[in-house]
């Protein structure tokens, strides 16, 4: 019976894939093979050490490498930039292009990165890292969704910000796009109330101020002149001025003014 | 017998001049945005293309024959005071009439996603019926919006308008908000609706037979006079928004 | 209080329909298959040449590729596809760098062998280094990258059938190699 053992078979054993029928016959054939047995135990050893094996991360170099060209990759497929096209589009002349942009994206939210490399230093667990790929994944869907059509999917992908622990420069400009150019009503209270929660950052506090000097809606303008009423911030103080001398602001809104000025200076 | 055809002939030209109608095939077509300054009902029929049915209860002026209506947002292109133009996937229905005096009926299939916005500074109402798909309704200034027998999502807001809506059931993929500034908020849905209900007001007050409580404020003055309410019905679903400033909010179950 | 329901819309779509949408000019979508795919190719290679940073380079060209070749993606199995386009990259590379075509074999396991002092070799990859290219690879796709047997065979180049008994082969020799060296 020496040949006739199931050696072949035992990965398949062990990873239960065979048919229930073949599984019996080999069960009771191990049951009685020292061979057998010894290969099964082995193999289950292997397996683990499969299982434990760990994942290497790769350095954050990859994903802004990679973003990068993507980014290259969408202004020369993009028809709407004139271009005289000789060097750009057919030669892949991307290194120079990825270079700039690689350059920019570096400035524009390099400090964000800084923080996040050090971070996983520190914890340098894949939980860590599992955190951060389920961010970029957050924030992809995040501006995919608010470039929809559709006034509901705009305002789920703003609401969808309060998922992020710490929200980014991309996110927050996109956020205050939104509040100042978006047609719907709705969304760009939405995207006030998310932004509310953001007052320490500059960037913010300065679209509440430019949005004071477009927003029509009488309801939008309230929620601002309270936030900027709450932090006490200066710099509101003339546009809220312009806006009370208004011929076409709401009398409520005039109210509303008149009580959160002098708190302010 | 000469008497009964005068009448007949007046009958048939009465038809001929006021109860019009234009028709556009909707192929390819995403969104439906129809923008108006007078009220506008919008309901819904079987078939896949838009429907304008006008009865005009004035007629059109002695001296405009022959001529073309146009206003702010193009010429009329169908006759009935319409301008309907396709940009891109989305299908422009732009009603140029001022008046309130011809009341526009649009009819559109009832998975067609539309968005109604009017800017009337006469009373310009929405009024939207039995629709499956998404829907946006703004009444920039002086209009009322009423919704009903629709399943969302809808994003509505009003300026001086009160709105109403009835849901049949609720649609879970993206949320829903409601929004009135000076006027009441109506809003009906069934009462085993999962969703988590925000419901906000400056200067009203809220009223609904949910069982829906304040939490506790641990004997603390809030800091606003504004009230607000986070609460998940039927364990909780699609956000539901529902916001006034100085109206008061009404929320029914049925 | 937020429900999951408000994110589930593009969690929810398969590879192969983000893909589709790449395809179509969508570019923003690849980013999501990065997300969930490059540290899978990264380690795929890492696991073959043990060069952190070639495979970091490599992984790049990968997913450069993907990009540039999206219009000829063919609603396959996409992770297939991904993989197919990995091995490929890793070969060219070797190609390249050392002029014989079957030097992949040596290229690959000197590299290691100038490494294996490192202390953090697992006695796993160790065993595994000292497999043939073709074996090591099947057993990294298929027991790492749960790769399952027809998408395997047509990554490289075979029947499922043939698959199968090679991988169950591969298995036996590295368990002799591992429990020898142990």
């Amino acid at each position: 019976m020496e040949n006739k053992h199931y050696i072949a078979q035992l990965p398949d054993y062990l990873d239960d894939t065979l048919p229930p029928e073949q599984k019996e016959v080999i069960a009771t054939h191990i049951a009685s093979c020292t061979t057998c047995k010894e290969a099964l135990k082995e193999l289950q050893i292997l397996s683990t050490a499969f299982d434990n094996e760990p994942e290497v991360a790769p350095s954050a170099r990859l994903r802004d490498n990679f973003f990068a060209q993507l980014e290259a990759e969408k202004q020369s497929s993009s028809k709407l930039i004139a271009m005289d096209g000789s060097s750009f589009s057919k030669k892949t002349n991307w290194p120079t292009t990825f270079l700039k942009i690689a350059a920019s994206i570096a400035l524009l939210i390099g400090s964000y990165f800084l923080g996040k490399q050090q971070q996983a230093q520190i914890a340098h667990t894949e939980i860590a890292l599992l955190t951060n790929e389920n961010e970029s994944f957050k924030q992809t869907a995040m501006l995919s969704l608010m470039g929809n059509k559709s006034a509901s999917k705009r305002i789920q992908g703003v609401q969808f910000v309060t998922e992020f622990s710490a929200p980014d420069e991309t996110i927050v400009s996109a956020l205050i796009e939104r509040m100042l150019n978006d047609e719907n009503t709705n969304v760009r209270r939405t995207a006030v109330e998310v932004l509310s929660e953001f007052t320490r950052s500059e960037l913010v506090t300065n679209g509440f101020i430019k949005a004071l000097k477009t927003e029509k809606d009488p309801g939008i303008q309230i929620t601002i002149i309270q936030i900027l009423g709450k932090i006490q911030e200066r710099n509101a103080v003339v546009p809220m001025q312009n806006l009370l001398e208004r011929k076409d602001t709401q009398p409520y809104v005039k109210e509303e003014l008149e009580l959160v000025l002098p708190k302010i200076i | 017998m000469k008497h009964f055809t005068f009448i007949t002939l007046v009958l048939i030209s009465f038809f001929a001049v006021n109860a019009q109608q234009y028709k556009q095939s909707l192929a390819g077509i995403e969104w439906v945005k129809i923008e108006s300054k007078s009220s506008i009902t919008v309901k819904t029929h079987t078939t896949n293309e838009l429907l304008i049915k006008s009865e005009n209860t004035t007629k059109i002026p002695e001296r405009a024959k022959g001529l073309k209506l146009i206003g702010e947002g193009g010429a009329d292109n169908t006759e009935m005071g319409f301008y309907v133009v396709k940009e891109g996937n989305n299908l422009i229905v732009r009603n140029l009439r001022k008046s309130n005096h011809s009341t526009a009926e649009i009819y559109l299939p009832a998975s067609q996603n539309i968005s109604v916005t009017t800017r009337g500074t006469g009373a310009a109402d929405i009024e939207i019926i039995g629709f499956k798909s998404e829907i946006e309704a703004s009444a920039l200034l002086n209009g009322s919006i009423h919704i009903e027998n629709v399943s969302g999502p809808v994003t509505a807001d009003s300026l001086n308008g009160g709105i109403t809506i009835s849901f049949s059931t609720l649609n879970q993929d993206s949320p829903i908000t409601i929004y009135a500034t000076n006027g009441e908020l109506d809003i009906t849905l069934p009462k085993n609706t999962p969703a988590n209900l925000s419901l906000g007001t400056v200067n009203g007050d809220i009223y609904t037979d949910f069982d829906l409580k304040f939490p506790e404020k641990n004997g603390l003055k809030s800091i606003s006079f504004s009230q607000k309410l986070n609460q998940a019905i039927n364990g909780g679903g699609v956000p539901f928004q529902l916001k006034t400033t100085n109206g008061n909010i009404y929320l029914r179950k049925k | 209080m937020k429900t999951n329901k408000t994110i589930t819309f593009l969690e929810n779509l398969t590879d192969e329909m983000l893909m589709a949408k790449v395809a179509n000019g969508n570019l923003d979508v690849l980013k999501i298959l990065f997300e969930r795919h490059h540290k899978h190719v990264f380690n795929f290679l890492y696991k073959m040449c043990g060069d952190k940073m070639l495979s970091e380079d490599i992984t790049q060209e990968v997913f450069y590729k993907l990009m540039k070749y999206r219009s000829s993606y063919n609603n396959g199995k996409f992770v297939s596809w991904l993989f197919t386009i990995a091995r490929n990259c890793l070969k060219t590379h070797f190609r390249k760098t050392v002029n014989t075509p079957e030097s992949i074999d040596t290229t690959a396991i000197k590299h290691i062998e100038k490494e294996e002092e490192k202390p953090d070799y697992s006695d796993l990859q160790i065993a595994l280094n000292q497999l043939d290219a073709s074996d090591r690879e099947l057993l990294v796709l298929h027991r790492f990258q749960e790769i399952k047997y027809e998408e395997l065979a047509n990554i490289v180049g075979s029947t499922p059938g043939a698959v199968k008994t090679k991988v169950s082969r591969a298995m036996q020799k590295l368990r002799n190699i591992y429990f020898k060296n142990i």
